[in-house]
């Protein structure tokens, strides 16, 4: 088989994708690195060895956007140009324009990471970039927009597979959110450093329309258009219902953009803004579990590979922890909890049983799905990926273990009162209770990180093997030519 | 009609569920979005609020370098605790000179929306070179660098990009007598572009907030900051009804 | 109209639109069996490209 393939020229274009593939281990490795370190430093401030550099403050936008934009990006880019060339039954459009979004990305996340240990920062969380970065993200994302809807264009396929629909909805959203939040007056030509062109409560709602969006189409809705390509894929089924994903790729599509504003409650931001946000991100819980449903329906046909198969594990999980955090998601925007849980690391826990739990071990899956196909050969290791899995599911339970009873504590401890009527605890003792559940937080990072090394190895002979194979066909076909 | 619509031409038809796809996603952000533009309730009509003076604005962006909002909020809710531990809740009004604004997601530290006042000069100097000296159980990093010199070649470039950015700061003379008028003599000498230089450097000398007068520090621009954070308006002044009608 | 320019309704009037919305896409999904099995149809379009085909005259 792998003879022939090398004899016929690839049916798809695989080399862009084979780089974003490459990049997208490469970032995860270093963004949770970064991600366990600044763990650290909140459990053991000395971490932070006086560097301006390196300080917490300077070095958590380094590790969002390491694993928003460069992990998660990477791979979004990676699996959006394999999905739309399989179900689409062409090549890429323009494959030059898709190189260029390769580097213009690659620059974007080093440059980003390189203005922030250096002190440049726009001040709103997740859109740090200033404005040269941030238009340089406009010009790559614009190329990739034209790649990706010139590739629907011109497909053999008459209809659009639905895993399309929902990378396209993730890329318009994007240019929307990304131009939008990122408007800014620049101090010079010449420097780094600019103002928003927003205040106060207008620029938060400008922010967090962007920032919970990033989240609902960043890293929901393209992670659901590679879940249904590579679940069904991997599984050989096909997705239990066509037409819920239909009912619920429109739902999620309009009702996501409504949501942010719960980010903003008892805030100075009006009541009705809030309130709205609140609303819709309970009725969010129906579209947000169709996609689960669907996923684990199409799965529910394959348990018997679910006890051999450890890419199937991680795809069960991932479909759990988008369940569970969509669930946990409707329940604190209800004013009433978040009242208690804003502003404590139950929020951050959320997001982890998001980002950990969710986006990450679903791009696992569908890398060690696709890895493989690219390079025409098999993962290394089976067992490897099989202790990846236990590694990073127990990472990610102590994680967001440790976050639930450090959030609910500290938002307990701060509104406590003492029998007359005076607050019974000053803030800096809820920083020393916290302390035991930092040190539990790191080291679920590190279980976590530690099984991102062992995939970053796996990887590395795989593709070493894939390789290696392709020269041993190639060289004796060139002998015979 | 409904049996005429096949949605077979969204999916066989790039373009229709593009433009679909656009529809659906614009909503949200217009309904939620536009009126706070064009609205002029959702903001109060507070006495004292005012732009920041150059040695504060330049604190303002050290903060914004150094990522304090990625562990302190400036936002206090309506609620008995909060009230106690921080004071008044947080008006809309307080951070409309905020590009961007810093209400923060997150409470790793205390929120620092009224902060200003709360502690001596001496104080802030000594927490933010050491913070553990004096709250020993804190987790903050020690910014000993912030006593290095303050660059404020570019302040006027800084205060020319927020005027175009909606901050009143005063570029002529015109601009300059509106700002009299509207924060009075005192606060307009302040918000004056082409003197930015010599009040930044009068205000860090007068201040002392870096117990240094002979030398212009971040320090100096970061604790003026800090110590006028949540101090611009006078809450025994104003009735509570009054602020009711905006939440 | 003056009920529509009105914020304080936004929430009723989101909810409406989306609810009125979400009706019609359910009813047209789900109201023709005709149509449903030509929806589901399309279901089938990852396991269409050449790697399967490949893998079938394999064997």
């Amino acid at each position: 088989m792998s003879a022939t393939n090398a004899a016929v020229a690839e049916p798809y274009d695989y080399d862009v994708i084979k780089k974003f593939a490459v990049m997208a281990v490469v970032w995860a490795v270093v963004g949770m690195f970064v991600g366990v370190y600044i763990a650290s430093q909140l459990a053991w401030p000395v971490l932070n060895f006086d560097s301006p550099y390196i300080t917490f403050g300077r070095f958590r936008p380094v590790h969002t956007g390491a694993v928003i934009f460069g992990f998660g990006g990477s791979a979004l880019f990676a699996t959006s140009y394999y999905v739309v060339q399989r179900t689409c039954q062409t090549r890429l459009f323009a494959p030059g324009l898709a190189t260029f979004t390769f580097w213009g990305w690659q620059a974007v996340i080093v440059l980003a990471a390189l203005s922030y240990v250096m002190g440049y920062s726009q001040g709103k969380e997740y859109a740090e970039m200033e404005w040269p970065i941030d238009l340089l993200i406009l010009f790559v994302w614009v190329a990739y927009m034209a790649v990706f809807i010139g590739t629907l264009m011109q497909r053999k396929q008459a209809h659009i597979y639905v895993a399309n629909w929902f990378y396209l909805s993730f890329i318009l959203a994007t240019a929307i959110l990304h131009t939008f939040n990122n408007i800014a007056i620049p101090v010079g030509l010449f420097t780094l450093k600019s103002y928003s062109i927003f205040s106060g409560a207008q620029d938060a709602m400008v922010q967090w329309w962007y920032g919970h969006n990033a989240v609902g189409f960043f890293l929901t809705a393209a992670f659901l258009g590679m879940m249904y390509y590579f679940v069904p894929k991997h599984a050989g089924r096909p997705v239990y219902s066509y037409r819920l994903s239909i009912v619920h790729f429109w739902a999620l599509s309009f009702m996501y953009m409504w949501v942010g504003t719960h980010h903003l409650h008892w805030t100075a931001l009006p009541d009705w803004a809030s309130t709205l946000g609140a609303t819709f991100s309970i009725m969010l819980l129906l579209p947000s579990w169709g996609g689960m449903i669907n996923g684990i329906m199409t799965l529910s046909g394959a348990w018997d590979k679910l006890r051999t198969d450890p890419i199937m594990r991680f795809m069960i999980v991932a479909l759990s922890f988008y369940g569970m955090s969509t669930f946990e998601g409707p329940l604190m925007s209800l004013k009433d909890v978040n009242a208690l849980s804003h502003y404590t690391d139950w929020t951050v826990g959320h997001v982890h049983s998001g980002a950990l739990g969710w986006v990450a071990m679903i791009s696992f899956g569908s890398l060690y799905h696709m890895i493989p196909r690219l390079w025409n050969t098999q993962m290394y290791s089976i067992r490897l990926i099989n202790t990846h899995f236990w590694l990073a599911t127990i990472g990610v339970l102590l994680y967001i273990t440790a976050m639930w009873i450090s959030g609910i504590s500290q938002g307990l401890m701060w509104r406590a009162f003492d029998d007359f009527g005076n607050l019974q605890y000053s803030f800096v003792e809820s920083v020393a209770a916290m302390h035991p559940f930092y040190v539990m937080r790191a080291i679920g990072g590190m279980f976590f990180l530690a099984g991102m090394c062992l995939m970053a190895y796996n990887v590395y002979r795989t593709i070493r093997q894939g390789v290696l194979a392709a020269q041993a066909t190639a060289a004796p076909a060139a002998a015979a030519a | 009609m409904l049996k005429n619509f096949k949605h077979e031409k969204v999916e066989t038809n790039a373009g229709v569920l593009l433009v679909l796809t656009m529809l659906a996603i614009s909503a949200g952000g217009l309904v939620e979005i536009a009126p706070l533009f064009f609205i002029k309730d959702t903001m109060e009509n507070v006495p004292g609020v005012r732009p920041y003076t150059p040695l504060e604005q330049r604190g303002r962006d050290i903060y914004i370098r150094e990522g304090c909002y990625t562990c302190h909020s400036q936002m206090i809710r309506p609620f008995r605790d909060e009230q106690l531990r921080y004071g008044h809740y947080s008006l809309a009004a307080e951070s409309k000179y905020d590009h961007p604004f810093q209400w923060g997601s997150k409470r790793t530290g205390p929120d620092l929306a009224r902060v200003g006042g709360k502690y001596s000069n001496e104080w802030h100097v000594q927490h933010m070179i050491q913070p553990k000296s004096v709250v020993p159980e804190s987790v903050m990093p020690n910014y000993p660098w912030l006593m290095s010199p303050l660059d404020y070649a570019d302040i006027g470039d800084r205060m020319r990009a927020l005027r175009v950015a909606g901050v009143p700061y005063s570029a002529n003379k015109e601009e300059y007598q509106r700002n009299v008028e509207k924060f009075g003599a005192d606060v307009a000498k302040t918000l004056h572009i082409p003197d930015a230089r010599n009040i930044l450097v009068a205000q860090a000398q007068e201040g002392n907030f870096d117990g240094d007068r002979a030398s212009v520090t971040e320090m100096d621009a970061l604790v003026a900051y800090l110590q006028v954070l949540g101090t611009m308006v006078d809450f025994s002044k104003i009735k509570p009804e009054d602020l009711v009608k905006y939440r | 109209m003056e009920w529509f320019a009105d914020p304080a309704n936004a929430k009723s009037l989101g909810l409406l639109i989306f609810f009125v919305t979400f009706c019609l896409i359910v009813l047209w999904v789900y109201g023709s069996k005709k149509r449903g099995k030509r929806l589901e149809e399309h279901k089938n379009i990852p396991f269409l490209d050449d790697e399967d085909m490949k893998d079938k005259s394999n064997g």
